[in-house]
């Protein structure tokens, strides 16, 4: 069968996003993966960023011929009852009709409204009108790209005291009510789990008790920072600047015992160290996917 | 609770800064609203300020970390965000400057932004060899690069750019800040700009042109800053023979054909 070329050029992607560990791909390092075409499973960018024409686009028409890419898009707003911008949307397919990516995502949150468009992940009420919402543009941007995407559980300082559903409820009821997947970052889980005085374990159970485990495509990773205020309280923050915490592997660890592996993504944006350092991360949650992966073959051997 | 789409238009409004009260409760949590709030307020701030020390590398630096966040902050207060690419924030930061109180005593300081913000667009734009071609007669025709912009300025912003670079204190305080019209080109050069001084006949031709103004038209405003042996002797050397210009002579049967 003959298929049309991609509109970026030619040639064609590496293939869908493998059940391994990737890496968050930022402009810092893109001479250092063009060079040395570094061994990791696969790399994820912010499709915001590459929405000009200039040289980190035309990088990226490179790198997707030897890397299984995701898009993972941080302004869509998908929770905004003022719905999603045409002409955003419109770069956006645009730039996934280049790319191909194996795997699209955005967050469970809202940045545009009022026309303000505010460069933040910022928290929803979960009731009944909010799903409304943020399913119509869930299937607007679905409808928009021919394909399913991935909705992250999104870090959270706040809730709002009229919230008729859990996260995991409200996640739960838009992957039946648009069939998009999940995104289940585990750094989130630990750093609204600890604002909002909720054990992370606990709160991981409950996604996994409310989401089908078929919906969850992709699990990130990421370092917070924590911060003691003047009352003694412990604010965690989500700002990917440091190295997984032992918590986060924990979680990690337990999500994948009940998933099965799953592509799964270190995100570093807040001072990016030297990529050797992101690959020693990678290599620490492939050993972690390695390590389940032969116990559950174990046991199914019997 | 208010419906969604009022509850999202003033919290919006709230994490700028705005006192706009009548906010929804929220659930008993450790963490405190204002702190809560804090955290959303200081990243809107932190990721637009970044974004426009990004754009605006040598306002930065002429400036400093300090009073550079202080103007961000007031830009943003001014000039809320209205999209979601950070890249294309700060298209009024250059007029804003000009304008600013507490940079009043930096004349030049606008027009070194409109040279930062050139260049970032430069650098957002298809590479050099994406060219789009101007009809100059029947026989030729000139290739320009699609990222090629001529800034009209008041003050050597590409002097100050170019002294700060090289890190030359003595250049950049001997650097003459009496105003006068002074044209410069900026255009991409694989992962660089290229910033180009142009004298006014020059400067008036190649800025009629890139607007879609005729070759007869270009040379009137260009004659209007020079005699006309003037004019053409800078049209030839400082745009034909450019970096940044292809010749592109026709061929009789490609005209008639």
């Amino acid at each position: 069968m003959n298929t049309l070329p991609s509109p970026g050029g030619a040639a064609r992607p590496a293939g869908p996003v493998p059940a391994r560990a990737g890496i968050g791909l930022r402009f810092p390092h893109h001479q250092q993966v063009l060079a040395g075409r570094p061994d990791v499973g696969w790399l994820e960018v912010h499709p915001e960023n590459y929405l000009g024409a200039g040289p980190f686009t035309e990088d990226l028409d490179i790198i997707r011929r030897d890397y299984p890419i995701s898009l993972h898009a941080t302004g869509l707003s998908l929770g905004s009852a003022d719905g999603v911008d045409d002409a955003h949307l419109a770069d956006i397919v645009s730039l996934c009709r280049r790319v191909e990516p194996g795997l699209i995502s955005d967050h469970l949150s809202w940045s545009a409204g009022g026309g303000l468009h505010l460069p933040d992940l910022l928290p929803l009420p979960y009731d009944e009108e909010t799903l409304a919402v943020t399913a119509r543009n869930i299937n607007r941007v679905q409808t928009a790209l021919g394909r399913s995407i991935l909705i992250e559980n999104p870090s959270t300082y706040l809730a709002f005291a009229d919230s008729a559903l859990t996260e995991a409820q409200f996640l739960s009821e838009l992957v039946f009510a648009t069939g998009c997947g999940v995104l289940l970052d585990v750094n989130n889980i630990a750093v609204t789990g600890g604002n909002l005085g909720e054990a992370p374990a606990h709160r991981l159970e409950l996604l996994l008790d409310y989401v089908p485990p078929t919906a969850i495509g992709e699990i990130h990773l990421a370092g917070h920072a924590v911060q003691r205020l003047d009352d003694g309280v412990i604010l965690r923050i989500d700002d990917h600047g440091s190295p997984v915490s032992p918590e986060v592997w924990s979680l990690f660890e337990a999500a994948i015992a009940r998933l099965g592996p799953r592509p799964a993504l270190i995100e570093w944006d807040t001072d990016i160290p030297a990529f050797s350092v992101l690959q020693a991360e990678a290599a620490t949650a492939q050993s972690i996917l390695d390590r389940l992966a032969w116990r559950s073959a174990r046991a199914a051997a019997g | 609770m208010p419906p969604l789409a009022e509850l999202q238009h003033r919290m919006a409004r709230a994490i700028l800064g705005a006192d706009v009260g009548g906010l929804p409760p929220l659930a008993p949590s450790p963490i405190p609203a204002k702190a809560a709030f804090g955290v959303h307020r200081n990243t809107v701030l932190s990721g637009l300020t970044k974004a426009l020390r990004l754009t605006f590398p040598t306002v930065d630096a002429l400036v400093g970390e300090a009073f550079f966040d202080q103007a961000a902050e007031a830009y943003v207060a001014d000039h809320p965000p209205r999209h979601a690419r950070l890249a294309v924030y700060g298209e009024a930061f250059p007029a804003f400057l000009e304008g600013y109180d507490l940079a009043a005593g930096l004349v030049y300081l606008g027009d070194v932004a409109r040279l930062d913000l050139a260049i970032d667009r430069a650098l957002n734009a298809p590479d050099a060899d994406v060219r789009r071609h101007v009809v100059i007669d029947a026989r030729v025709s000139l290739a320009l690069p699609v990222s090629l912009t001529v800034l009209p300025l008041s003050y050597p912003a590409d002097v100050i750019r170019a002294a700060l670079d090289a890190g030359d204190d003595e250049a950049l305080a001997a650097i003459d800040l009496v105003p006068q019209p002074r044209f410069v080109a900026v255009w991409r050069v694989g992962r660089e700009a290229a910033v180009l001084a142009l004298g006014q006949a020059a400067g008036l031709f190649l800025a009629s042109i890139l607007t879609g103004a005729a070759t007869d038209e270009a040379l009137a405003a260009a004659v209007a800053a020079a005699t006309p042996p003037e004019a053409l002797r800078a049209i030839q050397t400082e745009v034909f023979a450019a970096r940044f210009a292809q010749i592109i002579q026709i061929r009789h049967e490609d005209t008639t054909s």
